[in-house]
């Protein structure tokens, strides 16, 4: 065991963990964030992507042990609970941007990237960014509409009722 | 799909990471970015006894202009290939490639060095060292070399780096680098090379003195073609279509789920024709600037 | 019933109610999940396709850090899963929870080591040493059926789980006087639906009252419940099952899965709560697949192209066990069913044959052999319009059922309640632009590129219960949904059901209704699911019917409840019950509206002031109520489908370049997410038709058990779509809903191989005949229409 020391969503964190441990269990079962999904655990699927020092990374290709003196942020920094959602979880509800659920905070997490580095992607660009996120519900397209919708305030396709 | 049990080692500086890796070297493995080497661990394909992080070991990860190359750190990752104005300003080449690499996230994390010692035989590194002709920079508690990157990848997953030695930096020459094209034939964004072409030529009075074309996924390494090489030197436009037949006829590819040997030398002959006229063409951003 | 309140959130495209708690990463998953002292279970895996079990040795393995204990097949011998369909000469098989003498298929479990952690326990699993001794494997339909190879399951005697055959009484007169025919044989793909959470459960077993919970990502609580009762020997009441949150399903988690029997099992015998989240890995080789059928069919026409009969020939790769609760034979019997499509076809011979192999067993995928059933008659039309020179959109005009004939009983004696098929085809060419894209390819084609534009059109089966699931010979008749509404004394309702939602956005439609039908604000409806002590049956969620039966259960509930409001409001307000109005979070009498009750102190009073209740009226809000959709042969949505490609022609590989659907799946509760359900089942057709696959080596061993290996669509292969809807109520089913949930997953294979082949058209003659269209194969199509022109 080795001792950890974190700054997980702005709180600074320590821990023991075997060295072996993923970061993305670390995350899930050591600090119970189980809001980061495990999809595939070789890097294809995206469902658990984190951002690691601000640039997004795979948590289930990543020791807890090489977050040492890292900052991680997961789906649950985004918004509290009983405030109001973040711009894009906004813009994906508004957009019907998720189905099931599963993928949506890996999701979540590459689009603040791209907001961040990337702010002026038409349809075709935000397809090519995001293609390392697997969605296997809604056929991406309100997916790219809500990136959309958050990247550049498209009005449009949000809820009309 | 779970790490096996390994001991951790993040040594803090070079010399202490040579000596580390040197009593463990039988047993060790590196990790460097992780984004092969997890996977490899999460699949227990890889079991190694100790596993020697770079993370923590400073100056593993400059980009300098040097005259007449670029020298890059091993732990240089893909994105800063990408994004690097001395790379995008000096080898292009090595810019456009890297956007190639696996998805944002990986290319986040994933390493330069960590690729070429993993010399995968459809990644993008290792043929973008032969195209630029590159050197792979070695050390070891014994001391410092370099070898050649035509001398470097023997087969899949092999090198000529000895048990004790660990990938510290790549140079890639300029000298290639003023006309170049890129192409990889991916099934979907991010996935590997199911070929890859990379095309890099000298120029000098306006004709092409030194031609270099360099293909991985056909082979059980990467590989360069001295018969498309031959075809371009000297050459116009129209040597692309010679080109990409010479390379077709002289590969003998592998056969595997994502496409016999026959396909296989079909898309040599797609992507090298593409890499070629990239490397004619100012407009398809073959050509250096300047 | 009542028909005096105007639909508020009926129709309207609310946002969802479950989309919060999901996008802050606060939805509860099966792997979430952590009872107090659980244990983690790791399945070890047979990597043979076919093998005898000589011994396996787990001394190693138990003695391993943190193991509590590994079991072999020995240990569960009690128990198995079975599913026995009841057609004639139904050849049965018995999945053992672990393998016992013989394994199947790679994938099958041997052991099941369980430890403190996950760690220790792959640990451990990669400890057990399996002496297996292999045998011949049947990796295919035609080597399974072979007459040498040795049947597969004790006491059978060939590989066929049943053959089935059914002709109409004027097919051989219509076939043998049609002046034209065309055969083809047409290749699916074997693939599944791959959701991104792979499969899990939690197990527990209270000693003291004998009763176990088990937490699993399944689409049928009740289902599972049942079959859980058999294989463990447990009545139901002793067992809880519950869904929580799911990632999906599709189709996929809509089984009865030998590892959750294997979890409860082992929760028992070890006193301590057993969890199993199965890794990516596991899912390629161990979660059922599915799709992969192959066709003969023969078209037999005249000279206008007019179909006079069809036959086909169905065989399908159901791998090595009868699933359930599903059995072996659902697949084929489906394609049986559906293959005349949406067409005026009359007479029709088919056969059709469930083939036992070495591969891992064969289970629901959206759309259930209608994706091969489309692809088939829509692969034909398009060969009959091709031999006699005819429009493709023109050949399906003059076959296509029109609204004259419904109700139209197919010939293989499906009745097709209402639809608008010419009209939804018209209005895709348009949304679409047909015109448009001949004219891009045209253009293209001069520039030596390929583009070529597809299209088909179909019915989706939807909604079918007791009528239809009785002729299928399932052991247990999927007959009907309940829902349970109750109203409490804040004037809030809660609704349960016993569908599920993973992604289908239930969660709010169910609730768009009832507070439609109690006059409640959408937040006032708070919707349960996936947990078997909230109502008392149902099937759950699959075959496009949970909005239809489920919605029809909430209406029923919801109304009831209504009625006691109603008839507890007119005694306060001296008035009577018909003429009280329940809406707007009111009830007030007709034309007075100034006299009224608010809803909320109405529920507080009958709960809180039984004083005030009229004599013989009880202090209950609550009603169960359950409904299948008479007559039970399901509600016919239609929809067509345009799409356009590109192919590199030096690579083969194909691009979508456009999208066009135009569906009608009757009145829409909630157009917003039947637009998100036919995207999403879109892009699953365009996996089917492109990228994905299951590969086997021949001595049985899988290919594609990775990611890298097979192949999902990703945002960048995937264009916009467009969408425009038609809606036709179906005559049967309360409000006219018709289910949708499959839909988009039936056509694109159908659509994507008929623009390739249209794309290839100029070039020279070439069917077009299997799914997936690889870069390789279509290359192969390319080569072949080369060829073909350059003799023609």
């Amino acid at each position: 065991m080795a001792e950890i020391s974190l700054t997980v969503n702005g709180e600074r964190t320590a821990a023991q963990v075997d060295p072996r441990t993923l970061l993305s269990d670390f995350l899930r079962d050591g600090l119970n964030l189980t809001g980061t999904h495990v999809g595939c655990e070789h890097g294809y699927c995206g469902a658990c992507t984190v951002l690691v020092d601000g640039a997004s990374a795979r948590s289930c290709l990543m020791l807890a042990i090489q977050a040492d003196a890292r900052s991680v942020e997961t789906v649950e920094s985004l918004s509290v609970n009983g405030a109001g959602l973040h711009p894009i979880q906004q813009a994906f509800k508004d957009c019907h941007g998720l189905q099931c659920g599963f993928c949506t905070p890996g999701l979540l997490m590459s689009v603040v990237e791209l907001a961040a580095t990337n702010p002026d992607c038409g349809r075709d660009e935000i397809r090519e960014h995001l293609s390392g996120n697997v969605c296997r519900c809604t056929g991406y397209h309100h997916i790219v509409d809500a990136v959309e919708r958050a990247l550049n305030g498209v009005p449009g396709r949000a809820d009309d009722s | 799909m779970k790490p096996p049990r390994f001991a951790y080692h993040a040594p803090r500086t070079l010399p202490e990471l040579l000596e580390t890796f040197n009593e463990t070297a039988d047993e060790a493995v590196v990790l460097a970015g992780g984004q092969s080497l997890l996977p490899m661990l999460n699949l227990r394909l890889a079991a190694p006894s100790h596993v020697i992080d770079l993370g923590r070991v400073p100056g593993l990860d400059s980009i300098a202009s040097t005259n007449g190359s670029v020298e890059v750190g091993a732990m240089v990752t893909h994105y800063r290939m990408e994004t690097d104005a001395v790379v995008a300003a000096s080898v292009p080449l090595a810019r456009r490639a890297a956007g190639y690499v696996g998805y944002r996230a990986i290319r986040n994390r994933g390493t330069v060095g960590g690729s070429v010692a993993h010399a995968d035989p459809a990644a993008e590194w290792p043929i973008v060292l032969l195209a630029l002709d590159g050197e792979v920079g070695l050390a070891s508690v014994r001391g410092w070399r370099s070898i050649a990157a035509e001398d470097f990848f023997e087969s899949v997953y092999t090198t000529a780096k000895r048990p004790d030695e660990i990938v510290t930096s790549l140079r890639l020459s300029t000298r290639c680098a003023h006309r170049w094209g890129f192409s990889e034939f991916q099934r979907r964004t991010g996935d590997f090379a199911t070929v890859a072409v990379a095309v890099a030529c000298a120029v000098e009075a306006g004709e092409i003195c030194e031609a270099r074309v360099a293909i991985a996924g056909v082979a059980d390494r990467p590989m360069r073609c001295r018969e498309a090489e031959a075809v371009l030197v000297g050459g116009s436009a129209t040597a692309a279509a010679d080109a990409a037949e010479a390379a077709s006829d002289s590969v003998d590819p592998i056969s595997d789920i994502h496409g016999s040997s026959a396909f296989r030398k079909r898309l040599v002959h797609a992507e090298t024709l593409r890499a070629v006229r990239q490397a004619f063409s100012a407009n398809e951003a073959g050509a250096r600037d300047g | 019933m009542t028909a005096d309140q105007a639909p508020r959130y009926f129709g309207a495209r609310v946002s969802r109610r479950q989309d919060d708690r999901l996008l802050r990463g606060a939805g509860r998953y099966v792997a979430d999940i952590n009872p107090a002292g659980v244990l983690a279970a790791k399945f070890v895996r047979s990597h043979q396709a076919h093998a005898s079990v000589t011994s396996i040795d787990i001394d190693a393995a138990g003695a391993s850090e943190g193991v509590r204990t590994v079991f072999v097949g020995g240990d569960f011998a009690d128990h198995e899963i079975r599913c026995v369909s009841s057609y004639a000469a139904f050849q049965e098989s018995a999945q053992p929870i672990l393998a016992v003498d013989r394994v199947r298929h790679v994938g099958e479990a041997l052991a099941m080591v369980v430890a403190e952690d996950e760690y220790l326990a792959e640990d451990a699993s990669e400890l057990v040493v399996a002496d297996l001794e292999p045998l011949p494997a049947a990796v295919d339909i035609d080597a399974a059926l072979d007459v040498g190879c040795a049947p597969l399951h004790p006491g059978w005697r060939h590989n066929a789980f049943v053959r089935r055959q059914v002709k109409t009484y004027g097919f051989d007169d219509a076939s043998s006087s049609a002046p034209h025919r065309v055969s083809i044989e047409l290749h699916n793909g074997r693939h599944s639906g791959i959701p991104m959470e792979n499969r899990a459960c939690v197990a527990e077993h209270d000693p003291g009252t004998g009763q176990f919970r088990l937490h699993t990502t399944t689409q049928i609580p009740h289902l599972v419940r049942a079959g859980l009762s058999w294989a463990l020997g447990v009545p139901e009441s002793l067992i809880q099952v519950i869904a929580p949150d799911v990632g999906g399903g599709f189709g996929v988690k809509a089984q009865l899965y030998r590892e959750e029997v294997a979890c409860c099992l082992a929760a028992r015998q070890l006193g301590r709560p057993v969890k199993w989240v199965e890794d990516r890995r596991e899912h390629f080789v161990a979660a059922h697949h599915s799709r992969e059928h192959r066709h003969k069919v023969t078209g037999y026409f005249d000279d206008e192209g007019t179909i006079l009969a069809l036959e086909a020939d169905i065989a399908v790769d159901m791998g090595a066990y009868s699933v359930f609760p599903w059995t072996a034979t659902m697949d084929g019997g489906m394609a049986m069913g559906i293959l005349p499509g949406p067409y005026r076809i009359r007479e029709y011979s088919v056969a059709s044959t469930s083939v036992c192999t070495n591969k891992t067993p064969y289970g629901a995928y959206r759309g259930v052999a209608r994706p091969a059933a489309c692809f088939s008659i829509e692969r034909l039309m398009d060969q009959i319009a091709r031999h006699l020179g005819v429009d493709r959109v023109e050949i399906r005009n003059r076959n296509l059922l029109t609204g004259g004939d419904y109700p139209w009983r197919s010939p293989s004696g499906l009745v097709y309640d209402s639809g608008s098929l010419i009209e939804s085809l018209e209005a895709v060419v348009d949304l679409a632009d047909l015109e448009g894209l001949l004219k891009c390819q045209a253009d293209a084609r001069a520039a030596g590129r390929l583009v070529g534009v597809g299209l088909a059109v179909f019915t989706e089966q939807t909604a079918h219960t007791t009528q239809e699931f009785k002729q299928r010979g399932v052991p247990i008749v999927f007959g009907y949904e309940t829902a349970k509404v109750r109203l409490d004394a804040s004037g809030t309702a809660v609704v349960s059901a016993s569908i599920h939602d993973h992604g289908q956005g239930l969660e709010t439609t169910l609730a768009q209704i009832a507070a439609d039908r109690l006059g409640l604000a959408l937040e006032q409806v708070r919707v349960t699911y996936g947990d078997t002590e909230q109502v008392a049956y149902g099937a759950g969620t699959f075959a496009s019917r949970s909005a239809v039966l489920a919605g029809g259960a909430v209406t029923k509930a919801a109304d009831a409840v209504a009625d006691t409001l109603r008839e507890v409001a007119a005694h306060i307000l001296e008035a009577a019950p018909e003429d009280m109005v329940v809406e707007s979070g009111r009830v007030s009498v007709a034309g007075s509206p100034s006299r009224f009750i608010e809803t909320s102190e109405l529920c507080r009073l009958i709960y809180q002031r039984p004083e005030r209740l009229p004599e013989g009226v009880e202090p209950h809000l609550e009603a169960s109520r359950t409904y299948d959709a008479h007559p039970g042969t399901g509600a016919y949505t239609n929809a067509a489908h345009l799409a356009s490609v590109e192919i590199d022609p030096l690579t083969g590989k194909t691009r979508v370049l456009s999208y066009a659907v135009v569906e009608d799946c009757g009145p829409m509760i909630n157009p917003t997410i039947v637009e998100g359900q036919i995207f999403g089942g879109v892009a699953q057709g365009i996996g089917t038709a492109l990228f994905e696959e299951f590969l086997y080596d021949e001595a049985g061993q899988p290919l594609s058990t990775t990611f890298a290996d097979y192949l999902v669509p990703v945002m960048s292969d995937i264009p916009d779509f467009r969408v425009a809807h038609l809606q036709t109520p179906s005559p049967h089913t309360i409000g006219g809903l018709k289910g949708m949930g499959e839909g988009g997953a039936i056509a694109p294979g159908a659509v994507i191989a008929s623009a390739v082949e249209d794309a290839l058209s100029h070039l020279g003659a070439v069917i077009v005949d299997r799914l997936p269209l690889t870069p390789e194969r279509v290359l192969g199509y390319i080569d072949a229409a080369n060829s073909s022109g350059a003799s023609a």
